[in-house]
């Protein structure tokens, strides 16, 4: 079993003048432009096959339709990310509440263990068609898939977060004569937040593929079910726009769990402790004014 | 301030006179058949008094400590705290580490105010001696900083505060400034005798600095490995307070050739 690593780094991002932060960005546009720029020309000298790699300037044109000539796109849009949604809160459920259960029983940790092995082993999207057997061809399947795929990684690092809680802090909540369930309120649910928070956000991504691939299977929406009417038509210029609104949905769910992570999360970014900080003395001021005014 | 200190100082109270808070009599722990932690140790440790357990690693020193904790079961033996046989863990005895395992999601006075959590509800009462004992320890202005906001001294400086709150007046102290800098800990040093002679707390310090071991204790047991005995307990008779300069005198440095004579001989 593989634990996501709970380093907190900033992808590409760090500490640096202004005008350090103007000239980066302003290289990572001149790459932007000059692929577009080399890509764009290829196609139109001829080198390109249209049908194969429509230009740039087709795919804006494809994206522009799609967004605000017919709108085809919302509808789909949202059936995708309220799929991958509700399979992400499902599949997390279970998850979290199968490890918890995992963690506190000894007993419950060593039969569910076998069963846990054979369900990582085994590529969650070949079960595509048999859950769309079971769950039909609507909306349900789609949740279902989802919520298998968040399950594994949910699990399995609510697990090994819960049973690699610093042993230290444990031997000083025991000396403090803790009772159990203090012990996994205040001391394993919060050192293990980190962990079980990763497992999460690989869950979420897993979501979003789990939607899109049993919208491929058989689907009469979504956005997996358009790209494959784009693709069989040989519009490539649309299917590239469909792709990129499924990396913008990406980028949104993926975003919501950066932003929740680090609010969840706060002790990790050293650049959020001052703040929060100072929120917690004036609370621990309210409360020692309203106590002295009884 | 006043209602952290006791009134009591440890000069004060003539040893002879103080009763034994804690008793232990051929107490023996073995981890296996061939690994014995410690062996036989009989000792006593009367109210109020310093006691240091110095030794090398492997010396049943930490293991010693646990057991009057209350965290690991012995053997053999027998081991009485205020002549009652330790089964568990009791709210008059309380131990500090070598790490600080502060929770890093608290600020230094949540952390502070742990043990009172963890024992019912936290009234007004806990908050304001929470906040008198980071004061104690040093760490006015830190109050509200989170762990990693602060240094190693000041993180076990919190521990310490943390211990206090829980109220126990038997301190059980692991190493607890051995991961800190030479100057840093012979600053703590200074502060932690300070502190428990401010309150009047029996307290057993585990080391193996032999000199720190002397210049904090009223008696040092010193141990020795493979078996874990208690080899010898020592006297040690300067008066307190003690200042750091103590250290230089020929009459310490015989303590310590004594001690070190003791360890020397395994």
């Amino acid at each position: 079993m593989t634990v996501e690593a709970t380093k907190y780094v900033d992808l590409g991002r760090s500490a640096g003048s202004a005008a350090t932060a103007l000239r980066r960005a302003l290289i990572h546009v001149a790459i932007f432009v000059t692929i577009i720029t080399v890509w764009e020309y290829a196609s139109h000298v001829g080198h390109l096959n249209p049908l194969i790699l429509p230009a740039p300037s087709n795919v804006a044109q494809a994206m522009y339709e799609l967004y605000f000539v017919t709108g085809t796109i919302y509808r789909h849009f949202f059936v995708t990310m309220y799929e991958a949604v509700a399979g992400f809160f499902i599949g997390g459920v279970i998850g979290l509440s199968l490890a918890v259960g995992a963690a506190l029983n000894q007993t419950f940790r060593r039969y569910i263990a076998p069963y846990a092995v054979v369900f990582n082993v085994t590529p969650a999207i070949a079960v595509t068609p048999i859950i769309i057997a079971w769950f039909g061809f609507g909306w349900s399947s789609k949740i279902a898939l989802a919520a298998l795929i968040v399950f594994f990684p949910v699990f399995v690092n609510t697990l090994s977060g819960f049973l690699r809680v610093n042993p230290d802090a444990e031997e000083m909540f025991r000396s403090l004569g803790a009772s159990k369930m203090r012990t996994f309120f205040k001391l394993m649910v919060p050192d293990a937040a980190p962990i079980i928070m990763a497992g999460f956000k690989v869950g979420m991504t897993g979501a979003l593929i789990g939607a899109i691939v049993a919208e491929f299977a058989a689907a009469s929406e979504g956005i997996g079910f358009l790209m494959q009417r784009f693709s069989f038509h040989l519009d490539i210029s649309s299917s590239i726009a469909v792709l990129l609104s499924m990396s913008i949905m990406g980028l949104i769910l993926f975003t919501l769990m950066e932003a929740l992570d680090a609010t969840l999360i706060f002790w990790k970014r050293d650049s959020r402790l001052p703040a929060i900080s100072q929120k917690r003395a004036r609370r621990f001021r309210k409360q020692m004014t309203a106590l002295a005014a009884q | 301030m006043a209602a952290v200190l006791k009134s009591e100082a440890r000069a004060a109270v003539d040893a002879a006179a103080r009763p034994n808070v804690l008793e232990g009599e051929r107490v023996t722990k073995r981890f296996s058949e061939t690994v014995v932690a410690l062996e036989d140790a009989t000792f006593s440790v009367p109210e109020g008094s310093f006691v240091s357990l110095v030794g090398p690693s492997g010396c049943g020193k930490s293991t010693l400590l646990r057991m009057v904790a209350g965290l690991i079961p012995m053997t053999s033996g027998t081991l009485a705290v205020r002549g009652e046989e330790v089964k568990a863990p009791r709210t008059d005895v309380g131990m500090m580490f070598q790490k600080a395992t502060l929770l890093d999601w608290r600020t230094a006075v949540e952390n502070v105010l742990l043990p009172t959590e963890l024992a019912g509800r936290t009234t007004d009462a806990d908050r304001k001696r929470a906040i008198e004992l980071l004061h104690l320890v040093g760490l006015e202005d830190f109050e509200f900083a989170f762990p990693r906001q602060l240094s190693g001294g000041m993180q076990q400086r919190v521990s310490l505060a943390r211990l206090l709150q829980t109220g126990a007046d038997i301190l059980l102290l692991d190493e607890p400034f051995g991961a800190l800098d030479e100057f840093t800990r012979e600053r703590m040093n200074i502060e932690l005798l300070r502190i428990v002679d401010g309150i009047g707390a029996t307290v057993l310090f585990v080391t193996h600095n032999i000199a720190e071991a002397i210049f904090l204790a009223d008696q040092v047991m010193v141990m020795t490995p493979r078996p874990g005995r208690l080899a010898k307990v020592v006297d040690v008779p300067f008066a307190r307070p003690r200042e750091i300069d103590l250290i230089t005198t020929a009459e310490f440095n015989e303590i310590v050739a004594e001690v070190r004579g003791i360890l020397g001989g395994h």
